[in-house]
């Protein structure tokens, strides 16, 4: 089930009242959002609520289990095997066709594996393995297996994220949300702006420009070529930020906070800084759970570097299985490492938007490698950005232009204009408020193209 | 400053109201919504709603601001349901079908006799379908060199010959074939209409389900009827067909769709030609398989749904459009 579809309208409309009707009854309400997360989740595929439900039932059994061994051997070899079988899910479902075809592609064997891929499974793996490593650190104590299969499959975050710690929301789902304290204003600004994000914005390159070019660039002008990879970074930050804001603003109307995924990542003034602010929930999960236990920067500059470039060569890894995105780990993975060389931390004004252009430029380097089918794919990206200049341009239209300009500068408008927004909506009478969103969501529907084009950062 | 916290029974109130307000809003895009669903419930029910709902909505100008929009952005026909199955020609009367000769590639002699195409007179080239088509145009836009154009790769997601009512290619065909004038038109449907419901049927005919002759006879009559249409234009049509699919339900419906494909291009076989990409994209025991050997490199050639196609399976069928092409044209 998507976000931006009246199936999903009519979902949420039957699971937001009955849920704060239950509020007061947690079994009954654990049970009700359940039910309602497997919905949303079977929606897709049923089949793959049977392996979320493993997955579930695995990680709560092993993370008691962890919890009440008092040997600190025990402890680690029950924290392996968790580790060991969610790694291990990830392995089949996600990488063993990519694995066995290189294997296949090194050999000369003709061995196939053709595993489906069931959709977020990255993420709520992901969520399963900081559960059971903060058990094992002693920051959370296991909870009951009902609470932990809510927090593991509650559907506002199960597909596509944010990645919600343990720590984050158990304790909302110990007790019961007040229902006169919802952040009304605030979830629904970040729904109407997240889905002018994906709908809009996002669609709009997707289709006028970026899939046209990158699939056959030598067909494009060079101009043509530089704003199709300007078009999908922002086409990529508004189709994920999008779907966050989605996800954020729907879990506060239920009454729950998720942590922030997106801060302006395209103003960062170094790739440091831009992974402090682009899908900030995967970047402290990589920070607390690999770079972190590989030493960090505590073992030696060489150590460093080395740590460095396995976290961002495995985090390119998690996006997909390809190796066009271990090259684009390996691009952030080495710019972070000549940072750290460096030492850069620009203080001055001239300095601050040298780094920015720069960390953007970087930025949209790594991109060409993400986005394209194949490494062939991608030299002839980059190739055909110098030897086609003075051509015709017809994809570079208005709209595009418009758009990517809409995209980058919304990274810097200042959180307090939104807030005053926010806090206009929040002061309208109840009916003057439903009049606005839909105003917005039937211009929003109007600017879009016809028909749903699914999240990028599902496939991840 | 921040605006205190707000009651939950405000938020269901809004939510509510928001999307009462949006349906009348937007009443005429939830009819075309309801309309172009598969006959059943959920359509009978969307239609119960939606159709007051216009009504209401109108009588009241509430639809005008969103009909504004569109034709601010010149999608005024967006919310327009046609279900006409629209042809200038007559019906083609039946004759046995021919066979017809391997392809091959023509000698020198022939060749000088085909009409040539060069990088200052390209061979005009649109490729059009449903999601099947996007990658085999994009793989032509790859592939062909400077003598041939690929004026355009238009690909609707869920849109068939079968289904008029959610897209009009019957419509949309000739107006694209006016504005971009190809000497070819690749085609690629069929599988989003290997389904029993058939919109668009004439008054007085009934069509029995997927399979069924009345199904087929109807199904041919359209896809005859784009070759037919196309062919009196000069335009010659290449008729993609359907990949052997992962899914055994597919593996059922898409033979009866090729076959009909296939039958109808080899007796159009001077204006069409049919490519079939289900044994080019099957293993050697003639089973589904995602991965084919191309140049020695055990490659991807499906995607995880076991339908759509990867860029190199999109190569690998645009190779062969252009092997038929050369057939017929010199470029």
């Amino acid at each position: 089930m998507l976000f931006p579809t009246t199936t999903f309208a009519i979902f949420f409309m039957i699971v937001l009242p009955v849920s704060w009707a239950l509020q007061r009854h947690r079994r009954a309400w654990m049970a009700w959002i359940l039910l309602a997360s497997y919905v949303f989740y079977g929606w897709w595929d049923w089949r793959f609520v049977f392996l979320l439900m493993a997955s579930t039932l695995v990680n709560h059994v092993l993370a008691v289990t962890i919890y009440q061994s008092t040997t600190a051997l025990a402890r680690k070899t029950f924290l392996a095997l968790a580790v060991g079988f969610d790694v291990g899910l990830l392995a089949y479902f996600k990488y063993s066709g990519f694995l066995v075809n290189s294997f296949d592609n090194l050999v000369g064997t003709s061995w196939v594996v053709d595993a489906a891929l069931p959709i977020g499974i990255s993420f709520y793996t992901f969520m399963a393995i900081s559960y059971v490593v903060d058990t094992y650190r002693g920051e959370v104590v296991p909870a009951s297996f009902a609470r932990f299969a809510v927090f593991q499959a509650f559907f506002p975050h199960l597909v596509a994220g944010p990645i919600v710690r343990a720590s984050e929301l158990m304790p909302q789902l110990e007790t019961p949300r007040d229902p006169r304290r919802v952040d009304n204003s605030r979830a629904f600004f970040l729904i109407v702006s997240g889905l002018f994000l994906k709908i809009v914005i996002a669609n709009h390159l997707a289709t006028h420009i970026v899939d046209e070019v990158f699939a056959a660039p030598n067909r494009y002008s060079s101009l043509e070529v530089l704003v199709a990879i300007y078009g999908y970074a922002v086409q990529i930050f508004a189709d994920f930020c999008g779907y966050t804001n989605i996800a954020i603003g729907i879990a506060l109307l239920l009454g729950f906070k998720f942590p922030q995924n997106f801060d302006s990542p395209y103003s960062a003034v170094s790739l440091q800084d831009f992974w402090r602010r682009w899908h900030m929930t995967l970047s402290r999960w990589l920070r607390d759970y690999l770079y972190i236990p590989l030493g960090g920067s505590r073992k030696g500059r060489a150590r460093t570097y080395a740590n460095l470039m396995i976290t961002m060569l495995l985090g390119g890894l998690w996006h997909g299985a390809a190796w066009t995105f271990v090259a684009w780990g390996a691009i952030h993975g080495i710019g972070l490492c000549v940072e750290r060389a460096i030492g850069w931390r620009p203080t001055s004004t001239a300095g601050i938007w040298f780094g920015r252009i720069l960390t953007f430029q970087i930025v949209c380097f790594a991109w060409v490698f993400f986005r394209a089918d194949s490494f062939g794919r991608a030299w002839q990206i980059l190739q055909r950005l110098f030897d086609a200049w003075g051509q015709a341009s017809p994809l570079v239209t208005t709209s595009v232009v418009l758009a990517i300009v809409f995209g980058i500068g919304v990274q810097y408008v200042r959180p307090t204009a939104l807030q005053w927004l926010e806090l206009r909506f929040g002061r309208l009478a109840t009916v003057l408020q439903a009049a606005c969103l839909a105003a917005c969501l039937v211009v929003i529907d109007a600017l879009g193209p016809q028909g749903v084009a699914p999240f990028i950062y599902f496939r991840f | 400053m921040r605006l205190p916290p707000q009651s939950a029974a405000r938020a269901v109130a809004v939510c509510l109201l928001t999307l009462i307000f949006a349906a009348f809003l937007n009443a005429k895009g939830m009819r075309k919504t309801a309309e172009i669903q598969q006959p059943g419930l959920q359509r009978a029910v969307g239609l119960a709603v939606a159709r007051p709902l216009v009504g209401v909505s109108s009588f009241l100008y509430l639809t005008e601001p969103r009909h504004g929009i569109q034709v601010a952005l010149g999608r005024q026909s967006w919310d327009a349901i046609d279900t006409q199955v629209r042809f200038t020609l007559p019906p083609a009367r039946p004759h046995p079908v021919k066979p017809v000769a391997p392809v091959r590639v023509p000698s020198r002699h022939r060749r000088a006799a085909l009409p040539r195409f060069t990088a200052a007179h390209p061979l005009r080239v649109w490729v059009a379908g449903d999601s099947l088509a996007e990658v085999p145009g994009q793989g032509l836009q790859r592939v062909a060199g400077s003598s041939v154009d690929i004026v355009g790769v238009e690909s609707r997601l869920s849109t068939g010959l079968a289904r008029p009512d959610l897209y009009n290619w019957f419509l949309r065909i000739p107006a694209a074939v006016r504005q971009l004038s190809p000497k070819v038109v690749v085609l690629s449907f069929g599988a989003d209409d290997a389904h029993n419901y058939l919109a668009g049927v004439p008054k007085g005919r009934t069509v029995g389900p997927l399979g069924s002759p009345s199904w087929n006879a109807e199904y041919r009559r359209r896809v005859e009827g784009v070759t037919r249409e196309l062919a009196a234009r000069s335009i010659y049509v290449v008729w993609l067909g359907l990949p052997i699919p992962a899914g055994s339900g597919f593996q059922h419906s898409f033979p009866i769709v090729n076959r009909i494909i296939e039958s109808v291009a080899k007796q159009n076989a001077r204006s069409s030609v049919y490519v079939d990409t289900w044994h080019m994209l099957d293993d050697a025991h003639g089973r589904y398989t995602p991965y084919l050997r191309v140049h020695g490199k055990l490659t991807l050639m499906r995607l995880p749904d076991g339908v759509h196609y990867t860029a190199a399976a999109g190569d690998l069928i645009a190779q062969q459009v252009l092997g038929r092409l050369r057939t017929r044209f010199s470029f």
